[in-house]
């Protein structure tokens, strides 16, 4: 599993495929206030994706994947509501 | 006129003009995706256009042509022909309205009614497209701008001049247990410049439910349509993929002043000039003319008193004369355009009014690219569509009529232009019915035109040139078509207005000819009108070097003529009324005099008066006036009079 709990923080890693987005979903319920490192993440679902827009923890560090870092990051770090 | 609503005409044409080609050939070939993005493309920029103004039923009718197009575009509807049927009354309405916008500044008074009626007919379709149609917010383009406006930075970077690509994917909710990765859709589309996530409904954490897909992606690309389309074929209910122009034309005229190399290289650069400018030109120019006729005579002068200055002022002289000439044509040049913007409108309207006649026609036009003065091109249209009409109307017979006759079914019409010497040709050819002669005859008798004897004694020709007069009309029933109160005489009346003259052949049975034949270029002439008793004449102006007073005690008898001086020169005296064979007036005490050029040599010719100066299309002479001597031909006034203009040089001559 590419979705774990590691020193306070909810790490993932490598490809996180559909498949990780619920037990994402509830490592964020149980605990409210981890803060997510996607450092590490290659690829991301778009189910993961939108688990981690709900929640809106706080990254650390931005992404090693490019495609990730420039356009998901600033996603996930945008503290505005962008409801299209 | 507000340039705004100028430019938006301009363009607006253009549009109407795109629009209705794109969905010509769509009729041959319905698939064509080019074709049907590029109708969606001419459609949808009409629209924003039509939004900078006050032209609600406009806007909306194109609004709803839009959204059929782009159903039609995303494979949701085929391009069947009721369908491009609807379309193409749409752009014809359009085209009517900007017409109206021209003449009047509004929309024909119809327009709320006309554009009602015909959002009634596309109703049908976008409804059965399927319920995504009414709440799918796609269709809705906006969300365009704003996606541009808030990465205006990088669209801007992205090189000016080229085409984006718009991306608004809305996954549908179950697609994650379809297999579907939205996301790795989009990471695949090459190029990216600007992504923008957000989410369907806001996010409710009760509710959550992870495996619905909430996501909303919005994305620009330099990468072509296709290619984006080509990623997410598999989701094109999804998507909306959009292409934005650079930049409209009319944004380019205005924000890209005297930059001869700056942007779009390689296509053809034009100016668009107002053609009314072009004409302030040209009469300077024509203008030169006449001044430069004065210099020749200057030289001559000078010859007896200084024969070296009167050579390099000839030199001069000469060379000034082949710039002006060069001048001239280059003036006339500019105003020459192809024929195809007038002859461009004409598949869609005959098909129009074959459609509401209900007969089959195949029409065809050839000459396009033929080159004319621009008054010509855009004066022939209306003639031409009467013309058409007619062909339609009257000339092709119903599909039963021709079965009978062993013809095809469906009437061939074909529209061509050819150029001969200086003259354009426009034929009509249809292979209808015919004139019968006959019926021409019992018209005529029946309206009066003539003594019913007189029409008997015509021979056929003559009875052919009966549907010209004033008040024949053959349609037996008026058409909604046909019958607007104007017949054949408008076209000839239009036609001679611009210095032309029509023919028609007609073979009973097998087809009726038209043919329009007007001069290549305008060719205005400044004349100066003069009297001899109470009749008028005109006088071309560079013909004429002054005009004077001579008190007539200064009028000296030379053997059976007379003669006078002017600043030291004898020059002989003709009498215009003994030149045209007109009574002689007795002479006043004050005589006017013209003074014009024949070969070398100088001639006053004595008038009663001089009147005013027009600028006139002169129109040569016909029939058996063509031969009369020293008339260069006539000119129709203002107030509807026929002016003979004089060849002064052949009178004297």
């Amino acid at each position: 599993m590419s979705v774990v709990l590691a020193a306070g923080k909810v790490v993932l890693r490598d490809n996180c495929p559909v498949e990780d987005a619920e037990p994402l979903l509830i490592l964020l319920q149980n605990h409210p206030d981890c803060p997510v490192d996607i450092g590490d993440a290659t690829n991301l679902h778009a189910a993961v994706l939108q688990v981690l827009m709900m929640f809106r923890r706080d990254l650390i560090g931005g992404s090693r994947d490019s495609f990730l870092q420039k356009w998901i990051v600033p996603v996930l770090t945008d503290r505005t509501e962008n409801r299209i | 006129m507000d340039e705004l609503i100028e430019q938006f005409l301009i363009e607006g044409r253009e549009l109407v003009q795109q629009a209705s080609d794109d969905l010509l050939a769509l009729e041959e070939n319905p698939s064509d995706l080019g074709r049907i993005d590029s109708a969606f493309r001419a459609v949808h920029t009409l629209k924003g256009s039509v939004g900078f103004f006050d032209f609600a039923p406009m806007g909306e009718l194109l609004h709803r042509a839009e959204d059929l197009l782009g159903t039609v575009r995303s494979g949701r509807l085929a391009a069947t022909k009721a369908i491009l049927d609807v379309l193409l009354e749409c752009i014809g309405a359009s085209d009517a309205w900007i017409d109206s916008i021209e003449r009047t500044g509004n929309l024909p008074p119809d327009a709320d009614a006309q554009g009602r009626s015909l959002r009634a007919a596309m109703a049908p379709y976008l409804g059965e497209a399927g319920q995504d149609i009414a709440t799918a917010p796609e269709v809705d383009l906006d969300w365009v701008a704003g996606l541009v406006e808030r990465n205006r930075e990088a669209v801007d970077g992205a090189g000016a001049g080229q085409p984006i690509t718009a991306l608004r994917y809305t996954p549908s909710k179950d697609c994650f247990f379809l297999g579907d990765d939205p996301l790795a859709l989009v990471r695949s589309i090459p190029g990216l410049i600007a992504l923008e996530i957000g989410t369907r409904d806001a996010w409710a954490s009760e509710t959550f439910d992870p495996f619905a897909c909430n996501l909303v992606f919005e994305a620009l690309t330099p990468a072509p349509v296709d290619d984006v389309r080509g990623i997410f074929r598999l989701v094109p209910d999804q998507t909306i993929v959009f292409e934005i122009q650079a930049e409209s034309a009319a944004q380019q005229l205005a924000e890209s002043p005297a930059t001869p190399d700056g942007g779009r290289e390689g296509g053809g650069r034009t100016l668009r000039v107002d053609a009314a400018r072009i004409d302030v030109l040209a009469n300077i120019v024509g203008e030169l003319v006449v001044t430069k006729n004065g210099l020749a005579h200057l030289a001559q002068q000078a010859a007896e008193t200084d024969p070296k200055l009167a050579r390099s002022l000839s030199a001069n002289q000469a060379n000034f004369d082949r710039l002006i000439g060069d001048m001239h044509r280059a003036v006339i040049a500019m105003r020459m355009i192809p024929l195809a913007r007038t002859f461009q409108r004409f598949p869609r309207l005959v098909r129009d009014i074959a459609g509401k006649l209900n007969k089959g026609v195949v029409f065809s036009v050839t000459g396009e690219e033929v080159q004319a003065d621009k008054s010509i091109v855009d004066g022939i249209f209306e003639p031409l569509l009467h013309v058409l009409r007619n062909a339609v109307d009257h000339g092709i017979e119903g599909a039963e009529t021709r079965r009978g006759n062993q013809k095809p079914a469906d009437g061939h019409i074909r529209l061509e232009a050819r150029r001969t010497n200086d003259q354009i040709v426009f034929s009509v050819m249809d292979d209808g019915a015919g004139i019968d002669l006959d019926s021409v005859r019992q018209i005529a008798k029946s309206r009066n035109l003539m003594d019913a004897a007189v029409i008997d004694a015509l021979d056929d020709a003559e009875v052919l040139d009966l549907i010209f007069a004033a008040g024949f009309s053959t349609a037996a029933a008026v058409t909604d078509v046909s019958g607007r109160g104007v017949g054949m005489d408008a076209v000839r009346t239009a036609v001679e207005a611009l210095g032309g003259r029509v023919l028609v052949s007609s073979t009973r049975g097998a087809g009726t000819t038209i043919q329009l034949i007007l001069p290549q270029t305008l060719v205005i002439n400044t004349i100066m009108t003069v009297r001899v008793g109470d009749e008028r004449f005109g006088v071309p102006i560079e013909s004429v070097q002054e005009t004077m007073r001579v008190a007539a005690d200064r009028i000296l008898p030379i053997r059976e003529g007379e003669a006078f001086v002017v600043r030291n020169r004898t020059l002989p005296l003709l009498r215009l009324a003994d030149l045209l064979n007109l009574p002689r007036l007795p002479r006043p005490d004050d005589i006017r005099v013209l003074i014009a050029t024949a070969g070398d040599e100088r001639v006053g010719i004595e008038v009663d008066g001089f009147a005013e100066r027009f600028d006139v299309v002169l129109r040569p002479m016909q029939g058996l006036l063509s031969g009369m001597p020293g008339v260069l031909g006539t000119a129709l006034l203002g107030d509807g009079q026929v002016l003979m203009v004089l060849d002064l040089p052949e009178l004297i001559g």
